[in-house]
């Protein structure tokens, strides 16, 4: 499995980090962090590169280097990298393909960790890089954008982890809403192996809108809570009546962790009207994974 | 659902959301061209001015492909180009011998010059005059930044000399703590100075910047005025001069500090080191550079500048101290490709008539307005500042330039001043060459650049203005 962590500032990058590789533990995952650097016009591209690779050669760091310099270290202090490892003052930039450089350090380091610098307009910049490395986790972290949630999930070829509002310090519980789709049972995987990992306990709900579903739901609300059980996961398991995003997003507290598949709907349809995955991951003040 | 479908239903609609700018010009486009030419935009024989009006349906969807850029500059290049030809505006022969003149062999042959020039590791050598000329105290040294900045920027261009000093910066600054307000400040200040010194030195003389040849090109074939290389630097010197003197003063009130953490000894430690193979290749470099700098004093006007920064090129290529490969690989040949394409325009935007219809609209919308050339000056001026700030400086004049010159077609002070206020890069990081290279150091956001940048183009707006009312009349 490959996980995508996708980081920025550092004042805003540490909580992303952290679940990031929470998830990618759990998992067993591979894991790339990639810095998006700002978008360069096409007047100035050639200009902003030709100083770029003058810094390189000056041993002046590129814009980016800093900040996955930051984040290897915040891996390190977290243990999240036990091999010893090298430091950035002996890196080596090696440019990939147009506007992918990978950050390479000598000496021994984790060969399960990528440091990947890129170049452009987010969304472009992470969708290449998921199609590029079949990456099935991207985790981002969550600003006020919500314009920007929507086309990741939208166009992003991988399960989504939008984290907001994460502090390390507070015991969360995973919050499972399941039904009878694709993603949702994506979903249940990777929540079973993270609560497994972290010791967490996991709320499993299902939400009835109409009498129809309501068998079928339940038996799979059920399922879950013996599948559950059976791998030693502290969970509770509750119906909810109403509108979905409505219930699931007051079922959500600030020490919750959100896991649901992503919508079936038709992808045009889901651009134009959105969907209730997407509102979710939207409206929810913690992190969310929609799951594909 | 099936998969496949959800796959190709979201490549076209990820397509879509990443064209929507050039669906929309399309559009435009096509709309614009149905609905034909207003009533009174006729040619010389009365007739509707089919090809004038399709030259500005044209100039607009470049517009907007360019400023929203949502596919690459040659293919908006090529997209010019055809539909001058598809659309009747010129023939095919005319629409390629406007392709090519002095104007758009200078972009290629600074954008060539300047990446041999980088290539030679300049900045070290420079470093070490800046130094010793203004190393006694650091906030001399800063302002030394500056002045060595615009000096330079005016005479080799501004992505010559922000790819150079931009090192120099970078490296007083490497160990400042900028979590603290006193050591931000001094990034701020230090990287700022080195971005004001180039941005304003570009109009100081016609090698600045691109823009100042194209203006310089359109004044001689649509004015019949030659503008030489110092008559240029007459006009727009003393300009940079109080630029410099204001840019200094809002940046220290805008970033004070103590300057304190600035490692201005460990740099001169560090730049002290030296050996004699590098020394003779930056001497070497010296000579070609001030050879070329004194052919375009010299012989601008019966080489062009396009010519001599060619020259400079083959020069450090015949040397061997620059390979064609280093230079292909970063010389922006869309850029190049979209300056012939937008140049090729204007002339066609001038030839069919377009210009002068839009300069009588122009004139009809002003006339209810007091009869001053002033106003009509400061419209243009402000407009075409504004506009270089969100279409670049070099498009902008290419594209305007004409109208500038059209407006008082006797006075050459419209078509200096729209290729000087659009030299005012102050307001957007997508501005100039140097702005983008200072946001993409991620060290300055697009707030705090428009927020420094405002005061900046007001004021450089109302200096220009000044001096073309009071001083370029002495001329």
């Amino acid at each position: 499995m490959n996980i995508l962590i996708a980081i920025g500032g550092r004042d805003y990058s540490k909580p992303t980090l952290d679940l990031g590789m929470k998830i990618a533990n759990s998992l067993e995952a591979s894991t790339t962090i990639a810095y998006v650097g700002k978008k360069v016009s096409q007047f100035s591209e050639k200009d902003v590169s030709v100083v770029h690779q003058n810094l390189d050669e000056r041993q002046l760091y590129r814009p980016g280097v800093r900040t996955l310099e930051w984040a290897y270290d915040f891996l390190k202090s977290k243990n999240y990298i036990q091999e010893e490892s090298n430091d950035f003052n002996d890196h080596l930039l090696v440019d990939e393909e147009n506007s992918r450089m990978r950050v390479l350090l000598k000496g021994k380091h984790s060969n399960k960790i990528d440091l990947i610098l890129r170049t452009g307009e987010i969304i472009e910049q992470l969708r290449s890089e998921v199609q590029t490395n079949n990456h099935d986790i991207t985790v981002i972290g969550g600003g006020k954008n919500k314009g920007m949630h929507h086309d990741l999930v939208q166009f992003i070829d991988s399960s989504v982890l939008v984290v907001k509002n994460y502090s390390f310090k507070k015991k969360y519980k995973v919050l499972l809403p399941v039904n009878n789709s694709v993603g949702s049972r994506n979903a249940i995987e990777i929540a079973e192996q993270f609560a497994k990992a972290n010791k967490l306990d996991v709320e499993i709900v299902t939400v009835l809108e109409n009498k129809s579903s309501d068998d079928n739901l339940k038996k799979i609300l059920e399922k879950t809570g013996k599948r559950f059980s059976k791998a030693r996961i502290k969970n509770t398991t509750r119906i909810l009546e109403g509108p979905v995003v409505k219930r699931i997003v007051q079922s959500a507290s600030d020490d919750s962790i959100v896991m649901l598949g992503v919508s079936p709907k038709n992808p045009i349809m889901k651009y134009f009207f959105g969907s209730k995955p997407i509102s979710i991951a939207q409206k929810c003040e913690c992190p969310v994974l929609i799951a594909k | 659902m099936n998969d496949s479908y959800k796959i190709v239903s979201s490549s076209i609609l990820y397509w879509f959301s990443q064209k929507k700018w050039f669906l929309f010009s399309v559009l435009t486009g096509i709309f614009l061209v149905s609905i034909g030419p207003p009533i009174d935009f006729v040619n010389a024989n009365g007739e509707p001015n089919i090809a004038g009006y399709h030259s500005l349906v044209i100039l607009l969807m470049v517009f907007i492909l360019v400023t929203s850029q949502p596919i690459p500059f040659p293919a908006i290049a090529l997209l010019a180009l055809v539909l001058q030809v598809l659309l009747g505006v010129a023939p095919a022969d005319e629409v390629a011998s406007s392709l090519m003149n002095d104007a758009v062999l200078f972009v290629m042959g600074s954008l060539m010059f300047a990446i041999a020039i980088v290539h030679q590791g300049l900045d070290i050598r420079l470093a070490k005059i800046i130094i010793k000329i203004f190393g006694k105290s650091k906030r001399v040294f800063i302002a030394g930044l500056m002045f060595i900045s615009a000096v330079l920027s005016s005479f080799l261009g501004e992505h010559t000399i922000i790819a150079i000093m931009l090192p120099i910066g970078l490296s007083v600054i490497r160990n400042i703590d900028s979590s603290k307000p006193d050591g931000k400040n001094a990034v701020l200040l230090t990287l700022f100075s080195i971005a004001y010194g180039t941005i304003i030195g570009s109009i100081g003389t016609p090698s600045g910047g691109a823009r100042n040849v194209i203006m310089i090109n359109y004044i001689r074939e649509f004015s019949d005025v030659t503008i030489g290389y110092w008559d240029w630097m007459q006009y727009a010197y003393p300009i940079l001069i109080i630029q410099l003197i204001m840019a200094y003063f809002v940046l220290q009130f805008a970033f004070p500090s103590s300057l304190d953490n600035i490692q201005l000894q460990g740099y001169k430690k560090s730049v002290a080191k030296s050996n004699s193979a590098t020394n003779i290749r930056h001497i070497f470099s010296s000579i070609i550079i001030v050879a070329i700098i004194a052919s375009w004093f010299l012989f601008n006007e019966q080489f062009g500048l396009g010519i001599i920064a060619l020259c400079g090129v083959l020069i450090f290529m015949i040397c061997g101290m620059v390979s064609w490969e280093v230079i292909n690989k970063n010389t922006n040949w869309g850029v190049i490709l979209l300056f012939a394409a937008t140049i090729s325009l204007g002339f066609q935007i001038n030839d069919t008539g377009a210009a002068s219809w839009l300069i009588d609209k122009f004139n009809m919308m002003i006339s209810s307005f007091p009869e001053d050339s002033s106003f009509s000056w400061s419209f243009m001026a402000i407009i075409t500042g504004l506009t270089a700030n969100f279409f670049t400086s070099s498009a902008t004049t290419s594209l305007l330039g004409p109208m500038a010159i059209e407006l008082q077609p006797n006075n050459i002070a419209f078509g200096m001043s729209a290729a000087i206020a659009s030299g005012f890069s102050f307001l957007t990081v997508i501005s100039s060459p140097t702005a983008m290279i200072l946001y993409s150091t991620g060290l300055v956001s697009v707030k705090l650049f428009f927020r420094i940048g405002l005061l900046m183009f007001a004021s450089s707006i109302l200096i220009l203005y000044l001096m073309s009312e009071f001083y370029w009349v002495m001329l």
